[in-house]
């Protein structure tokens, strides 16, 4: 069993690592055809990564213990804590096991006082309507459709908002197109996104806030529709559709960021 | 400015693969935490410091690998692994965990590796980094992560290989389960 000067242990571990070039990765499992005994320790390294691998991939699936979470939301004064708050409202962190948690009694209380200020607002309830008017239409879902040049400076001039086409194409959302609305002052706007795959549709609905619209961060269920609301930089943004929360809480995210972003990142990159 | 919205979203999302890291790298699964907690705290204390064009996760796995340095020059024990003090700490978490003789085996294996080469070995094979990403989050060179984790591998299966020899089949010693080979 004489070890070969031109192959190495380090050859086989970064040929099983997926390393290597394709002319050394060839010659490795050539060596390996006519080496029954690096062949063996191959089949134990591998058998290793294996149980490796097995052995520690059930971390990720465990419960994240309610201290690491209350580390990333409140670590140093998150500004409007909106995130949490949204994702907390949404029910989509510590779920389960965190109640009796400081932060979680502090966002029930901010619930009830939302509830008690009577936020049930009107814009909010138009937004639900204008998406269940128009989604289901299969022809005339949108006034004027994504291609066209003009749509984001029509609206823009329309309701006296800076309109942003906000870039969805990283959750699997494609712009339709837009329409403009009435609301109860005056005009608001709506963006409809499709998902090419599945066919579910998602409404952003746009409008310049009334003076003492409260900026907070809610979700709101109403039967199969989510949605969630917020004031931002001058606008009010409801995005309405029939997703799983985190689903929707991930596109509200997305907007959020092109919202207050200067410029909107149209391609946005290779996103997580 | 405290951390924006954004960045700790995408920080709570990468919290179970820090915990999968520190997991690995420490035994025990409190430790393990404090050691998470210990690394979002940095990176929220520096969050300017990072850049968006990079990977998070990796930006965070090196902040999580300079918190486990520190760590270790903190508690100097915690780098010399005591048998005892392995089991100790496994037998409290070996009731809900499969195929425990195996599991023990493998982390009393890992904890005889040193440091380097541990980290070197968990990011290339649990964490599936390729050897470039691994450099960059330890801060060496490709060829040092590609021998670390040849050299790991070694180790690893010859300890594994021993503690079989020296505990074969039945187990004679106090701890039987404590022995099994792949």
């Amino acid at each position: 069993m004489n070890p070969q000067p031109d192959f190495s242990d380090t050859d086989l571990s970064a040929w099983l690592d997926g390393e290597g070039s394709a002319e050394q990765r060839a010659a490795v499992e050539a060596h390996l055809r006519s080496h029954p005994d690096a062949a063996a320790k191959a089949r134990l390294w591998s058998a290793d990564r294996d149980a490796l691998r097995a052995r520690f991939d059930a971390v990720r699936g465990e419960e994240v213990p309610a201290r690491l979470t209350e580390t990333v939301l409140s670590g140093r004064g998150w500004a409007s804590g909106r995130w949490a708050q949204a994702a907390a409202v949404a029910g989509l962190l510590l779920a389960g096991g965190a109640i009796g948690s400081a932060l979680t009694w502090q966002w029930q209380a901010k619930q009830v006082t939302a509830a008690q200020a009577g936020t049930a607002q009107g814009w909010v309830q138009r937004a639900v309507y204008a998406h269940s008017v128009f989604t289901p239409e299969p022809r005339h879902a949108v006034e004027v459709r994504a291609q066209e040049e003009h749509l984001s400076r029509w609206l823009t001039r329309r309701i006296d908002l800076p309109v942003k086409l906000f870039d969805l194409r990283d959750e699997g959302f494609e712009l339709m197109g837009g329409r403009l609305l009435p609301d109860a002052t005056g005009k608001s706007a709506q963006l409809m996104y499709e998902n090419a795959a599945t066919k579910e549709r998602v409404t952003v609905y746009l409008r310049k806030p009334d003076a003492d619209a409260p900026t907070a961060f809610r979700y709101q269920q109403q039967d199969k529709l989510g949605l969630f609301y917020w004031v931002e930089a001058g606008a009010g943004y409801a995005l309405v559709g029939a997703l799983p929360k985190e689903r929707l809480l991930a596109l509200a995210q997305a907007i959020y960021r092109q919202g207050v972003a200067p410029v909107p990142a149209p391609a946005s990159g290779p996103g997580r | 400015m405290s951390a924006p919205p954004a960045f700790r979203q995408q920080l709570l999302a990468a919290i179970p693969r820090l915990r999968r890291y520190a997991r690995s790298l420490v035994y025990d699964a409190a430790t393990a935490d404090d050691l998470v907690q210990s690394a979002l705290e940095r990176a929220l204390n520096h969050w300017r410091q990072f850049d968006p064009k990079r990977d998070l996760v990796l930006w965070l796995l090196a902040i999580a690998h300079n918190a486990f340095l520190d760590s270790l020059r903190r508690d100097k024990h915690l780098d010399v692994v005591s048998p005892e003090r392995v089991a100790d700490a496994l037998d409290r978490t070996r009731s809900h965990e499969p195929d425990v003789g195996l599991q023990i085996d493998l982390r009393a294996a890992l904890a005889r590796l040193v440091p380097d080469q541990r980290s070197a070995l968990l990011l290339v094979i649990v964490e599936q980094l390729s050897y470039a990403e691994a450099a960059e989050v330890l801060q060496v060179p490709e060829g040092t992560v590609m021998s670390r984790v040849s050299r790991a591998r070694a180790v690893l299966r010859a300890w594994l290989d021993g503690s079989a020899r020296a505990n074969p089949a039945s187990g004679a010693s106090a701890k039987p389960d404590l022995r099994r080979v792949i």
